[in-house]
């Protein structure tokens, strides 16, 4: 279980909608430091003063706390923002020509408001999505296999239940899980679902609406960790031996440690891996984690093993305290908080030398290992792709492909003097400030003027045009940032 | 974990269909504690409890797991070592049941063929959902030669008492083999009982086993 440090005070705001959920908990304590939250010897029912921070997670869950989070003083992220704006409208060039800038820009975060799109972006979905159109409408509308169906739904109330999004049982958040599962379900039938595949549906939710979730999972579950969710799970246990083979040389001690107790890598890398460790990490590290992750692929995931382990078994008097297999396990279960700090993590991440080729490397040698000792693999995955220029030189989009596609379009007859892109990068603007300000208490979003117009009426010199495909309600099908 | 000092050290592992409370079972008796939202179990759960029995004190170190058809692939570590076993199906999910006699299968395909086995129906306290009747479950049990008991993790009813007789049931089994706090983190069920000297020897070679 978590341990949850609330600190009041540092821009946490209450929800009074909890108070009207249906009954989906026993009770939500805020506890003091320490204990584990959930405790039905505390609070029956709720109090109003639950609480939800930035992310989104109530109560302090997913460990947030001040010193956790980097702010970024707002100019900054207002001149990221203009960077990635125009990475974006540049995808291909900036892929074939600056990766190497893209990169470093991933590393340094990826502000907010554009997370959700760069995700879809790096992640290749956003071709995907381009290249079949109507394909996810398509299999939304079936029903789906209900041996699927069954299990997908008794996950639903239990991913991320402390987070606003999908607290609510039968709510907008597990709707549209169950949607994306399905989804998924039936583009892959021979897949059908695995549980672990529900938390990394959860997260890209939380940044995008269901038919780009959907996109995004098809990447993740293919590209970036393919064979990972498919029957056999092979996959998770042949990277498992090489997260094991890699520490060697990363920490001798660490490595020596768990060989002596016998620890099956398996015991304590699944879930990290299969989730992508958003189930581990306090959010904020999740969040860089990811843009990285999208960025450079799976060695991000192992370096980020490295480093816990490096941490928490690397050292005598650490390893001092844990005489067993057991003990050791318990340790693993219980990283301190401070190596899996933002500004700690990334640095110890970035600094790492692991590459896709050692990556590689190990992995051929251990797939030779377990033919020797296993026989063939039962199921033969398809080759991963090292992050998203790889899938991107895999699989070469059209411009087309890559056009972002603004879902309000506001003509003003100010913006005729202006050239062609400062109309673009007013459009996408505008749309961002709507996302920011319309979706998030949810009323209907209006094409409304910029904040240098509050003075005015709600009539503005801007015309209304007909909004592309959202309906301006909360059910939008269209970009939908929750911040 | 705590400086209880304990006799033995028992791995028990919670096995059975997703969705049956088996995360339940595992924090109402090893925490008291309950959560109709507990997360998915990925990977591997675990926690102890010390128990007191008649005349030793036992240090329960008790294991879930996903529950996922997908999952078996990855048990083998899970089991090892294991000296119990709580099979739990949910009462008003018939499906659940019916996959008992798999879930048998798979236990004794991977664990100590001596494992000591407790048929388990929980979430008692839906009794008006209730689609496995009590005494076919039972009379499974008993024709299987295995424990059986109906709990609620919700409410609390027989949670202790299932792990008691599991426990107890397990300590008659072990019956002299001690071991002492920390070089060794569980007990095997092959039988031998001798002097004081010979059970070290014993012990050693059992720690390599491990």
């Amino acid at each position: 279980m978590a341990r949850i440090r609330i600190e009041p005070g540092n821009g946490l705001k209450s929800v009074e909608s909890i108070k009207s959920l249906r009954g989906t908990r026993e009770s939500l304590a805020l506890t003091d430091e320490g204990n584990s939250f959930g405790s039905d010897s505390e609070l029956n029912g709720y109090t109003s003063e639950r609480q939800t921070d930035k992310y989104g997670f109530i109560g302090g869950a997913q460990q947030y706390s001040e010193q956790s989070a980097e702010d970024i003083p707002p100019e900054v992220l207002r001149q990221r923002e203009a960077k990635w704006l125009e990475m974006l409208n540049n995808w291909d060039k900036w892929m074939a020509k600056r990766h190497k800038k893209m990169k470093l820009r991933c590393q340094k975060g990826i502000p907010p408001s554009l997370r959700g799109r760069a995700w879809l972006y790096l992640s290749g979905g956003k071709v995907k999505r381009e290249q079949h159109k109507g394909k996810f409408e398509e299999l939304d509308r079936q029903a789906g296999d209900p041996k699927w169906v069954d299990v997908i739904e008794k996950d639903l109330h239990r991913q991320f239940p402390f987070h606003e999004m999908f607290v609510a049982r039968g709510g907008h958040g597990q709707q549209d899980l169950y949607r994306v599962l399905k989804a998924y379900t039936l583009h892959r039938p021979e897949e059908g679902y695995c549980q672990a595949q529900a938390p990394i549906a959860a997260v890209l939710l939380m940044h995008m609406p269901a038919e780009d979730a959907f996109w995004g999972l098809v990447q993740i579950c293919e590209k970036y960790l393919p064979g990972y969710y498919s029957v056999g799970l092979e996959a998770i246990q042949l990277d498992g031996e090489i997260l094991f083979a890699l520490l060697k040389r990363v920490s001798p001690l660490a490595h020596r440690h768990l060989k002596k107790h016998k620890l099956d890598p398996i015991l304590y890398m699944t879930e990290w891996f299969m989730c992508a460790f958003s189930r581990t990490l306090p959010w904020a590290s999740v969040l860089r984690v990811w843009d990285m992750f999208l960025c450079e692929g799976v060695k991000i995931i192992f370096r980020v093993g490295l480093v816990l382990l490096k941490c928490m078994l690397g050292s005598q008097d650490k390893l001092k305290t844990c005489q067993g297999q057991y003990e050791t396990m318990e340790l693993l279960k219980t990283i301190d908080t401070r190596y899996m700090l933002e500004g700690f993590l990334v640095r110890e991440i970035i600094e790492l030398p692991l590459s896709e080729r050692d990556v590689e490397k190990e992995h051929l040698a251990q797939l030779r290992r377990w033919k020797e000792t296993r026989g063939e693999l039962h199921c033969k995955s398809p080759p991963r792709m090292h992050g998203a220029k790889a899938i991107m030189a895999a699989e070469p989009p059209s411009r087309q492909d890559l056009r972002q596609n603004p879902t309000i379009i506001v003509e003003s007859s100010l913006a005729t003097n202006k050239d062609v892109e400062g109309q673009e990068e007013d459009k996408a603007r505008i749309k961002t400030k709507e996302q920011k300000n319309g979706k998030k208490n949810g009323t209907p979003v209006a094409s409304n003027p910029e904040p240098s117009d509050t003075s005015t009426k709600p009539s503005p010199p801007l015309k209304d045009t007909p909004l592309q495909g959202s309906n301006q309600s909360l059910i939008s099908t269209e970009h939908d940032t929750y911040l | 974990m705590g400086d209880e000092s304990y006799n033995f050290v028992f791995k028990v592992v919670l096995i059975g269909e997703s969705g049956v409370g088996k995360s339940n079972l595992l924090s109402r008796f090893t925490k008291n504690e309950f959560n109709h939202d507990s997360r998915t179990t990925i990977g591997v759960e675990f926690s102890t409890r010390t128990v007191q029995l008649d005349t030793a004190t036992i240090k329960a170190q008790i294991w879930d797991t996903a529950g996922l058809e997908r999952y078996r692939a990855i048990t083998s570590a899970y089991y090892r070592g294991a000296v119990g076993a709580l099979l739990v199906y949910d009462i008003t999910k018939h499906l659940t049941y019916e996959s008992v006699e798999r879930w048998l299968k798979e236990l004794y395909d991977h664990a100590d063929p001596h494992i000591l086995v407790m048929l388990v129906g929980n979430k008692s306290d839906l009794e008006t959902l209730r689609t496995v009747p009590t005494v076919e479950a039972k009379e499974f049990a008993e024709k299987k030669g295995i424990l059986f008991m109906e709990t609620s993790a919700l409410d609390s009813t027989n949670v202790e008492a299932a792990f008691q007789e599991v426990l107890t049931a397990i300590h008659k089994k072990v019956a002299s083999r001690e071991v002492t706090r920390g070089s060794i983190s569980a007990v095997t069920l092959s039988s031998a009982t001798g002097t004081a000297s010979e059970v070290q020897e014993e012990r050693r070679t059992c720690c390599k086993n491990l």
